[in-house]
C-alpha cells in the first residue's frame, strides 16, 4: 500500500514542477498576446457608456 | 542568507514592472463593469494565470509547506482534491455556467433575482464579513515569511509590509480588474518561475530517495513515542482525578499546572534526544510543543488527516471552486461561460502544485531539522519552512532574488484580487441595493475606488499592527466557513431548486454560521490549560464544517418549506436558469 502511494505522490510532485514549466511557456506566450488584444478591443469601445 | 546586489536588481525590477503595468492599465477604465470585472474581456490564458495567482497566495505557501512539514506529501491531499472539484465544475459547468450567464457582477446579486433585497443585502454581509476578516492575518504571515527567509530584522517588517501593500493599493484602486489581470499575469510568471527553480533545488539537494527514506525513518519513530506519550498523558491525568477526590479542586489544578510546567521544560532540556526519537520540540511566541511526523504518504491514516478530514474537504472544495467570491470574480470576468469553464479545467492541476510544492519545501524542512537536532530557538510548524530555506543555503545568488520576487507576486496578486472582489462587494451589495437613486458612473468608480483604499487600511491596522489572539488557522477556517457553507447552499438553492424560498435562504445564512463560531469557542475554551477538561471535547475541524453544511442545507430545505406552507411571498419560484432561458425566447 506504502509503496503505491508513494510512487502516486512523487508523480504529482514531479509532475507538478514539470506542468507549473510547461504553463509558465504556454500560458506566458498566448497571455500576453491576449493583453495586447484586450487592450486594443477596450480602446476601440465608444467613449461614453452612460 | 544575504541578499546580493543581483537579488536586488531582480526583486526592485519586478516591483517597477508591476507598478508601471498595473498604473497604465487605468486608461481603460470607463465605468464600473470595466473596474470589476475587465468590461468582461478577460480571456482563456489570462484567465488561467490570473485566477493561479490570486488563488497561489504567500498565506498559502506558508500553509501548505506546514501541512508538508506535519503531513509530509499527504499533506497534498487537499490540492489533489480541489483539483478533481475544478476539473469537475469545469466538465459539468456546476454552478459557474448559470452564474456567468446571469450576466451579474457578484454572487449575492444572483440573489435577489430570486429571494429578493433583503437576502441579498444579507448574504453580501456574510460573504464580506468572512472574506475582509479571512483576509485581515494575510500580512502577518506574509511577513513571518520574508523575516525568516531573508534573516530581516522583524523591527522593519511592519513597514515593508506597509510599502508593498502601497503599491497593490496603488494599482488596484487606478486600474481594478483590467490592473489585477495584467500584474496577475506578470506575477503569474514571476511566482511560477521561482516555485518551479525552487523546487528543483530542493529535490536537487536532499534527494527523492533521501527523502521517502527520512520521511518514513522519522513516522515509525514518532508512533513509538507516540504511544510512550499516550500512556505517560493517561497516568498523569488519573493523578490529577485522585487528588481531585482526595483535597479538591485547588490542589489538582495546581498538579497539572505543575505537570504542563515540567513537561515544557523537559522539552526544552531534552530537544537533541527528542529529535532521534522523531520528535522536533518547537518553540515560538511563548509555547513549547512537540512536533512529529504523521503518516507522510497515507492521508487517511489515524495519525494523519484522517477519514473524515478527508471526505469533508472533498465537499469543502467544492464549495469552495463554486462560490469563493475571488475565484468566481474569474468566472464573471470571462467573455462566456463556455471560457469559464474552460479555465476551470485548465487550471484543475495547477492547485494540486498549489499544495505539492511548498508541501515538498515544508517536508525536506522536517527532514532537515530532524537531521540537524531540532528546530532552532523560535521556530514551530509555520516558520520551519523559511528557515530552512534560510540556514541550508540551498539557493544561490540570483535565486534567492527570485523566490523573494516570486513570493511578494504571490502576496500582491492575492492581495489585489481580494480588495477588488471585497470592494465590489460592499459596493454592489451592501450600499446598491440601499440607494434611492442609481449613483453616476463617475460617482460609482470613485465609491469603490474609496473602498478599495479602507479595505487596505483596514487590513494594515488589523492584519499587521494589532496583534491577533488565538491560532491563526482556526481563525481562517471560522472566517472561511461562515460564508462558504451558507453561500454555497443559496446558490445551489437559487440555480437549481423550483422549491427554494426566501425564508429557507435567510435560515440558511444564519445556521451556517452556527457551526463554524460554536468550533471557535469550544476550542478556545479546550485549549484552555484548565485540568477539568477533557482534551477530547475538542470539535475537530471537518465535524465543524459537516455541521456548517448540514445546518445550511437543514436551514434552506426546512425554511423553504414552512415559507411555502404558509404561504408567505418567496419573490420566485423558479430557478435563474429557467428565468435566463425564458429571457432568452423572448
Amino acid at each position: 500500500m506504502n509503496s503505491v502511494l508513494i510512487w502516486f505522490w512523487a508523480v504529482m510532485i514531479f509532475a507538478s514542477i514539470a506542468w507549473y514549466a510547461i504553463l509558465l511557456f504556454t500560458v506566458g506566450i498566448k497571455g500576453g498576446y491576449e493583453i495586447v488584444h484586450m487592450a486594443r478591443s477596450l480602446s476601440q469601445r465608444p467613449e461614453d457608456k452612460e | 542568507m544575504t541578499l546580493a546586489p543581483m537579488d536586488w536588481v531582480i526583486i526592485v525590477v519586478y516591483l517597477v514592472g508591476c507598478i508601471v503595468a498595473g498604473v497604465w492599465m487605468r486608461r481603460y477604465i470607463r465605468g464600473v463593469e470595466d473596474f470589476a470585472v475587465a468590461g468582461r474581456e478577460m480571456d482563456l490564458n489570462l484567465g488561467i494565470a490570473s485566477l493561479a495567482a490570486t488563488e497561489m497566495g504567500l498565506v498559502t505557501v506558508m500553509y501548505a509547506a506546514q501541512l508538508g512539514f506535519t503531513n509530509g506529501p499527504a499533506g497534498a491531499t487537499i490540492g489533489v482534491l480541489m483539483a478533481v472539484a475544478m476539473l469537475l465544475v469545469g466538465a459539468t459547468g456546476f454552478v459557474i455556467r448559470p452564474l456567468r450567464d446571469a450576466g451579474v457582477i457578484t454572487i449575492p446579486e444572483l440573489f435577489e433575482k430570486r429571494f429578493g433585497k433583503r437576502v441579498r443585502w444579507l448574504a453580501g454581509l456574510a460573504v464580506v464579513l468572512g472574506g475582509v476578516l479571512n483576509m485581515g492575518i494575510f500580512l502577518r504571515l506574509a511577513g513571518d515569511f520574508l523575516v525568516h527567509t531573508t534573516g530581516m530584522n522583524p523591527d522593519y517588517l511592519q513597514w515593508t509590509m506597509t510599502v508593498l501593500l502601497g503599491i497593490v493599493l496603488l494599482y488596484t484602486a487606478l486600474g481594478g480588474m483590467l490592473s489585477v489581470l495584467v500584474t496577475d499575469y506578470i506575477q503569474f510568471l514571476v511566482m511560477g518561475l521561482g516555485l518551479v527553480v525552487t523546487s528543483v533545488l530542493v529535490v536537487g539537494s536532499v534527494g527523492w530517495g533521501n527523502l521517502v527514506a527520512g520521511l518514513s525513518d522519522a513516522h515509525g519513530q514518532a508512533e513509538v513515542y507516540l504511544a510512550k506519550r499516550e500512556t505517560e498523558e493517561n497516568a498523569a491525568r488519573e493523578a490529577v482525578q485522585a487528588l481531585r477526590a482526595d483535597q479538591g479542586d485547588e490542589a489538582a489544578g495546581a498538579l497539572r499546572k505543575r505537570q504542563q510546567q515540567q513537561r515544557e521544560e523537559y522539552l526544552q532540556d531534552n530537544k537533541a534526544q527528542l529529535a532521534k526519537e522523531g520528535v522536533l520540540v518547537a518553540t515560538a511566541e511563548g509555547k513549547v510543543q512537540a512536533q512529529t511526523m504523521a503518516n507522510p504518504f497515507n492521508p487517511t491514516s489515524s495519525r494523519g488527516l484522517g477519514w473524515m478530514y478527508v471526505v469533508w474537504q472533498a465537499i469543502f472544495q467544492i464549495a469552495v471552486v463554486t462560490t469563493w467570491q475571488t475565484m468566481i470574480t474569474r468566472v464573471l470576468s470571462a467573455r462566456d461561460s463556455r471560457t469559464a469553464a474552460q479555465v476551470y479545467r485548465r487550471t484543475a492541476f495547477y492547485f494540486v502544485g498549489r499544495f505539492a510544492l511548498p508541501g515538498l519545501w515544508g517536508a525536506a524542512a522536517f527532514v532537515y531539522f530532524w537531521k540537524e537536532g531540532g528546530l532552532p530557538e523560535g521556530i514551530d510548524s509555520l516558520t520551519a519552512m523559511p528557515a530552512y530555506l534560510h540556514l541550508s543555503h540551498l539557493l544561490p545568488v540570483g535565486v534567492i532574488g527570485l523566490l523573494i520576487a516570486a513570493m511578494l507576486a504571490a502576496e500582491m496578486s492575492t492581495d489585489s484580487g481580494y480588495l477588488l472582489t471585497w470592494a465590489t462587494v460592499i459596493y454592489n451589495d451592501l450600499i446598491g441595493p440601499c440607494l434611492r437613486r442609481p449613483m453616476s458612473q463617475k460617482a460609482k468608480l470613485l465609491t469603490v475606488r474609496l473602498l478599495v483604499l479602507v479595505i487596505g487600511l483596514f487590513l494594515l491596522f488589523y492584519g499587521l499592527w494589532y496583534e491577533i489572539p488565538g491560532n491563526a488557522w482556526d481563525y481562517l477556517a471560522v472566517t472561511g466557513n461562515i460564508y462558504l457553507a451558507s453561500v454555497f447552499t443559496l446558490l445551489v438553492g437559487t440555480l437549481y431548486w423550483r422549491g427554494a424560498h426566501r425564508w429557507g435562504a435567510i435560515a440558511a445564512i444564519v445556521l451556517g454560521a452556527i457551526g463554524p463560531i460554536t468550533f471557535l469557542i469550544v476550542n478556545g475554551i479546550v485549549k484552555s490549560p484548565r485540568w477539568d477538561i477533557d482534551p477530547s471535547w475538542e470539535i475537530k475541524p471537518e465535524a465543524a464544517g459537516f455541521a456548517a453544511f448540514g445546518l445550511s442545507f437543514a436551514g434552506m430545505f426546512f425554511g423553504s418549506l414552512l415559507g411555502r406552507s404558509l404561504g408567505a411571498a418567496g419573490t420566485s419560484s423558479t430557478t435563474t436558469s429557467e428565468t435566463r432561458e425564458e429571457s432568452s425566447r423572448e
